[in-house]
């Protein structure tokens, strides 16, 4: 015990001295930030699709003039030309497309058509335009039958629905959007830095045999105080930086409010530019989530579990290989749980306590991901929550058995690049 | 005292039979030199006196104690395959084999601070390993392996890159250390070295003895049977006493010929063919074979033997 902690230390001071560890402490939660903030912005762009000019052949001369685009990007012209000229005009580019409105169209006999050199497709240029078609087409029915406008009026008015969620301690008011956006941080974050740091694990030990110090090392230590030295030494470095990163994402959630609004218009909300941020807020169905500290525990412990799972078995990957790149075959079965596990991210964001989000999170190599995320979204029962940590516990302790007797093998093994076969084979020399 | 006792040890791995029923023992104040071809099984023992691998069977003792975590820290083991730490300091990299060692920081620093000033290395204290030459870090390796004055030194091929200079500041700290009572093991292929150094050889291969004692004593169990001869002209008398199977030459060069004289052939032979031939003898002398001629005849001896049975065992490093 005493040599790990000497050989956890070691690996602690070095790698906290580098300037890579200040750099992504630091620079981490800022370089998170900006991901999803381009992430935002890429597919608000794609989903807005920016302005477009349709030429429309009106047969029913009603139409037409009264099709209008409420947020602006769509502009109407109406044109008398046959439609083999309005074909050509669109695809030499002087339009984005032509719309046929048949005579039938008022009394639902015919449908309209768009014609666009893009085709159709599931987009909210598609799903904009049919609701301004439409709109403007019932519109006149009601007309054609003398119903007030009023009438209409009332059936358009809007009708919100507010979510809120249930629990033991009664109803809390944070919207869960908030939570499931805080929830996939955290998912987001366990992923990279159980990648991260398992791969800084693999990397130390592969360089460690490269260098060939190991058989100095293991001439003073045992190999297993050496590999837990290992992972405990880099693990405290990640804790560290973890630690760090939840408290900003605390303070970020407090913070969340003042975030939210700058990428809010009021106008589009229908409120006065003079609105206040938590009008706004309140228009969207926005509140500032109420995090429990709990959920930081948990976010800390599930880190560090599937850290120390992870990074164990990188590191008996790490043993038996001597390049890099001879890691990679052997890392696929490993990292098949990491990846499923955010696959199905959004699917367990989206139902938090559907079996499938049940059975990953107590699965043990699937389980830290989505078990942050349902922390942060739900109250896990009890149940749950202890089945899963002692699976977990459990199962790093056998892959601590297993890395080490494939990891005092493999660090003094050079040559031919063992197949699993002989990796397996390896476990049982005395 | 420090005695390294071997005791019918025995190492299998997979089909290979690395080690087999291996028995030695090293002596406090002595040197024992490890010798063999690659693949003999050299290292294998290595790792199991160091406790990094287990033996099958046998065992082996230190000090009258099996060897164990404990006896590790009283051993200081130079492998043939030097590494450090390419990124960290000299004096942290010393500081933390010191501390795996069991030695408490403060002696440890002084340590440190005598053994770089001893070497002519104090100036590196702060560099990273990577700005160092390879003579440089094969001495700050070696002042790793001995700095917390272990009671048992193995040394393989401590001199390999090393220039005369520092080859014998290094071969003075080892005769040093013996002299001090140290149970050190040196292991090389340079015979020259094992020669000048070695009280005591151990000659394995294929993972079993074939030679073992005082390097004078098995000297002389060879017997003075090879001719030195320092001459100027032709070698070509060396032809006819070769081809008539009376001599095999080991060493051939311009003015200097080690020849094996076989099937009791007496060294008058060799002079007078000599004679007949060369301008002039500047020496000529029988003596005890050289530590190279051992090593060649008694492993080709042993492996002609096991050349005839079948190819199951093979030499594992």
């Amino acid at each position: 015990m005493n040599k790990t902690f000497i050989v956890a230390k070691n690996e602690f001071m070095k790698r906290v001295k580098t300037k890579w560890f200040i750099f992504t402490t630091l620079l981490g939660p800022i370089v998170l930030v900006g991901f999803f903030t381009v992430i935002g912005f890429v597919s608000a762009s794609a989903i807005e699709g920016g302005e477009s000019t349709i030429v429309v052949l009106d047969e029913t001369d009603r139409i037409a003039e009264n099709l209008s685009d409420p947020e602006g990007d769509m502009t109407f012209t109406v044109s008398d030309a046959d439609e083999e000229t309005l074909r050509q005009q669109v695809l030499d580019g002087e339009y984005n497309g032509y719309l046929v409105l048949p005579a039938g169209l008022i009394t639902g006999d015919e449908g309209a058509r768009y014609y666009s050199t893009e085709g159709g497709g599931v987009s909210s240029f598609n799903f904009d335009l049919r609701s301004i078609i439409r709109n403007t087409v019932r519109q006149l029915r009601l007309e054609d039958q003398n119903v007030p406008s009023e009438v209409f009026e009332i059936i358009n008015a809007g009708v919100s629905l507010d979510t809120i969620k249930l629990s033991e301690e009664g109803e809390e008011q944070g919207s869960s959007a908030a939570y499931a956006i805080v929830g996939g941080i955290m998912g987001f974050l366990i992923y990279l830095t159980m990648l991260i740091y398992g791969s800084v694990v693999m990397q130390g030990v592969i360089q460690e045999k490269m260098n060939r110090v190991v058989e100095v090392i293991v001439s003073s230590v045992r190999p297993f105080d050496l590999l837990m030295g290992k992972v405990l030494g880099i693990g405290a470095m990640g804790l560290v930086q973890m630690t760090f990163w939840a408290g900003l994402i605390a303070a970020g959630t407090l913070g969340s409010g003042a975030i939210i609004s700058l990428f809010i218009d009021p106008a589009n909300m229908d409120l006065p530019d003079t609105a206040t941020q938590a009008e706004v807020l309140d228009a969207v169905g926005f509140q500032v989530p109420e995090l429990g500290p709990e959920v930081f525990i948990f976010f800390v412990i599930y880190f560090l579990l599937g850290y120390l799972l992870y990074s164990t078995l990188f590191a008996g990957i790490g043993s038996a290989v001597e390049q890099q790149q001879d890691a990679q075959s052997l890392m696929v079965p490993v990292m098949m749980p990491i990846i499923i596990s955010i696959v199905f991210l959004q699917a367990v964001i989206e139902a938090p306590n559907s079996g499938l989000s049940v059975a990953l999170s107590l699965i043990p190599f699937t389980a830290p991901i989505p078990m942050v995320v349902r922390v942060a979204m739900i109250d896990v029962p009890l149940w749950q929550m202890a089945a899963s940590l002692s699976l977990l516990i459990g199962t790093f302790v056998g892959a601590v058995w297993v890395s080490s007797r494939i990891y005092r093998v493999g660090i003094l093994s050079y040559g031919k690049k063992p197949s699993l076969k002989e990796i397996i084979k390896w476990m049982r020399y005395a | 005292m420090h005695t390294l006792q071997v005791q019918g040890v025995t190492k299998q791995y997979e089909k290979v039979l690395a080690v087999n029923n291996v028995s030695f023992e090293a002596q406090p104040g002595r040197i024992l030199g490890l010798l063999g071809p690659n693949g003999a099984g050299k290292t294998t023992s290595i790792r199991m006196i160091t406790y990094i691998t287990i033996p099958d069977s046998g065992q082996i003792l230190f000090g009258g104690q099996k060897v164990s975590p404990k006896s590790q820290e009283i051993m200081g083991y130079l492998p043939e395959e030097r590494g450090l730490y390419k990124k960290m300091k000299v004096g942290e990299q010393l500081m933390y084999f010191a501390e795996l060692k069991g030695m408490p920081k403060s002696e440890a620093r002084d340590a440190i601070k005598y053994w770089l000033d001893r070497m002519g290395a104090l100036d590196w204290v702060s560099k990273e390993t990577n700005e160092l030459s390879k003579g440089m870090q094969q001495k700050i390796q070696f002042i790793a392996t001995i700095l917390h004055d272990p009671k048992l030194l193995i040394l393989d091929e401590p001199f390999g890159g090393l220039d005369p200079i520092n080859s014998d500041l290094l071969q003075d700290v080892i005769l040093e250390l013996k002299d001090s009572g140290r149970t050190i093991l040196f292991a090389s292929h340079r015979m020259e070295q094992v020669e000048q150094l070695c009280d005591d050889i151990c000659l394995v291969s294929r993972g079993e003895i074939v030679v073992n004692g005082a390097l004078n004593e098995v000297k002389k169990r060879y017997g003075k049977n090879t001719v030195m001869i320092d001459f100027e002209g032709s070698d070509a008398f060396l032809d006819p006493l070769e081809a008539a199977g009376d001599v095999r030459v080991n060493v051939r060069s311009t003015r200097h010929a080690e020849i094996r004289l076989l099937n009791d052939t007496p060294s008058k032979k060799v002079l007078q063919a000599a004679l007949e031939h060369v301008s002039d003898i500047t020496r000529f002398e029988l003596v005890e074979p050289p530590m190279r001629e051992i090593f060649v005849t008694a492993v080709t001896e042993q492996q002609g033997e096991q050349a005839l049975e079948p190819q199951t065992e093979g030499g594992a490093a």
